[in-house]
């Protein structure tokens, strides 16, 4: 490309052979024409020509510069530039070299729908996969469960309510002992924990007494012949039936309660050791916290009621002083912010404070493309606010520069003060949560 | 302002008629344009370059919608004010 530069001397000459002029003339018509785009741009207008472009200022904002040698901070002046902006009919000729050639659309728009054609295609069969292990899995657990639920679970749940009720039975009718000892088991069995063993014991040593106590009753029946033997005997005897039931299925029962308390006081005590702790834990503080306000709640009605009954003069004072108590930091705040300069002191407060989003303006679903810059400026007037944006929805949002398609971001509304784009400091606070946050 | 009122200023200004003006306007502008077209630089004292400029080509994404095109070369016309401007329009004061 070779450049020659041709001077305002050569246009001179080049427009008075055209035009055929002479060359001052020519001159003059050039120096005129400058100087009256130059008057109009610095009267503020732009100005356009035909065929050639349009001239229009453009204000350059002063911007923060390091020195290259020192590394001080230098701070550049605004200044205005001359902005041109090139016809169409200008723009076309001079890009003719390359005008033939268009804007192409990658292969990646090609290779995108390719790849959503094979995800489709790959859906059901991923689908299938999964649904096969699935059902895979189902089948291994189930053959693996079954033979011990054929064995060990299912008659465990029956044999349980079975034992009991045969307990029930027995106990009711043994004797009052029985049904003594018969609560205090059946709590045993609930507490669980590490008295399985001694359960266990006694279970033992229920089982051989009341093995004896069938030995010494049958015996007692054969010798007797009819129901004519002891006391304790006599009881028994009064259902002989179903007391040779309970003989038979005693042995049964008791294995099945042996087997359903191991099994009961493992869960349990599993149970016990894995969750409860946290749960008490949290409910105990629950519950102190409670108490506590209860108490407190307690002494103010407690307190109130005195003062109501000591007589409205002095109790009415007094919950003025605790609630004054209570609000006097406003107050004075307020006070501060309006006795002295007041929308600095109440910005800045705004500013120290953490902000706290209860109130939303709308809400919206990120698409591919969408910003929180360009939310806030449709919502806020200015991009700079996003920050409150970013704030208000943090939870969601790992990384502001990319957030996941489809979080539905909430708009919060903010004071109007806080989100004033003409206010330096308000721009400022925000820029300064910005580096915050990017970072 | 645009191409007549500036026609018309200039008028003034020489003391010639708008005709002549527009005529001389018009050479000046085409021949500023062939000058361009064969890609040179042109300088106008005090006032600034007119230069052409090769934007190579790029790739560009569109952010919603993730197209990647691909821009092709082009050349731009691009003007320069001159420091003299420059100066000028440091005087003005800035109101925004």
């Amino acid at each position: 490309m070779i450049k020659d530069k041709i001077s305002s001397q050569e246009i001179i000459d080049l427009v008075s052979s055209k035009a055929v002029v002479s060359k001052r003339a020519a001159e003059e018509f050039l120096k005129v024409m400058i100087s009256t785009i130059e008057d109009a741009l610095i009267a503020g207008e732009s100005v356009k020509i035909k065929n050639l472009g349009t001239f229009k200022l453009q204000w350059n904002e002063p911007r923060k510069s390091v020195n290259i040698q020192t590394g001080a901070e230098i701070i550049l002046d605004g200044y205005y530039k001359v902005s041109f902006t090139p016809d169409v009919i200008l723009k076309d000729l001079v890009n003719e070299p390359f005008a033939h050639l268009e804007p192409i659309v990658l292969e990646q728009e090609n290779i995108e729908p390719i790849q959503e054609d094979t995800d489709v295609a790959l859906d059901p069969l991923r689908i299938f996969t999964e649904q096969a292990s699935e059902i895979k899995d189902l089948i291994s657990e189930i053959q693996s469960l079954s033979p011990k639920s054929k064995s060990v679970v299912k008659p465990i749940a029956k044999p349980i309510v079975r034992t009991i009720v045969d307990e029930q039975k027995v106990e009711i009718k043994i004797e009052a002992e029985r049904i003594e000892i018969k609560p205090e088991e059946v709590a045993k069995i609930e507490e669980i924990e590490e008295l399985a063993a001694p359960v266990l014991e006694y279970i033992a040593e229920k089982k051989t007494e009341s093995v004896i106590v069938h030995q010494e009753q049958m015996i007692l029946r054969d010798k007797d012949g009819s129901y004519t033997a002891s006391d304790e005997a006599a009881e028994f005897g009064s259902s002989p039936f179903l007391d040779d039931y309970k003989y038979k299925k005693k042995p049964k029962v008791w294995i099945w309660i042996l087997l359903a308390i191991i099994l009961l006081s493992g869960a349990g005590s599993g149970l016990c050791l894995l969750y409860p702790p946290a749960m008490d834990f949290t409910q105990s503080t629950l519950n102190n916290c409670i108490t506590g306000m209860v108490k407190i709640t307690g002494n103010i009605s407690n307190s109130g009621m005195f003062k109501t009954v000591n007589g409205w003069f002095v109790s009415t004072p007094q919950k003025s002083e605790m609630t004054q108590s209570i609000v006097i930091p406003k107050d004075t705040t307020d006070d501060d912010s309006i006795s002295s300069i007041k929308p600095i002191d109440s910005l800045q407060v705004m500013f120290d404070n953490p902000r706290v989003y209860t109130k939303f303006i709308a809400s919206e679903r990120i698409r591919g493309g969408s910003r929180l810059t360009l939310m806030s400026k449709r919502y806020y007037g200015s991009k700079d606010f996003w920050v409150y944006i970013y704030e208000a929805n943090k939870v969601k949002i790992l990384n502001p520069d990319n957030i996941a398609k489809g979080t539905l971001i909430r708009i919060p509304k903010l004071d109007p003060r806080l989100i004033d784009a003409a206010n330096p400091r308000c721009v400022k606070k925000a820029l300064e949560l910005h580096d915050l946050y990017v970072k | 302002m645009n191409h007549k009122e500036l026609i018309a200023n200039m008028a003034a200004k020489m003391n010639a008629p708008k005709s002549v003006v527009a005529d001389l306007l018009d050479i000046t502008v085409s021949t500023c344009t062939e000058l361009l077209v064969e890609e040179k630089t042109i300088g106008f004292q005090s006032f600034g370059n007119f230069e052409v400029r090769k934007k190579e080509e790029r790739l560009s994404v569109h952010p919603s919608t993730q197209i990647r095109t691909l821009i092709p070369p082009k050349l731009v016309v691009n003007f320069k004010q001159s420091n003299i401007l420059k100066e000028k329009l440091k005087d003005l004061p800035h109101h925004d």
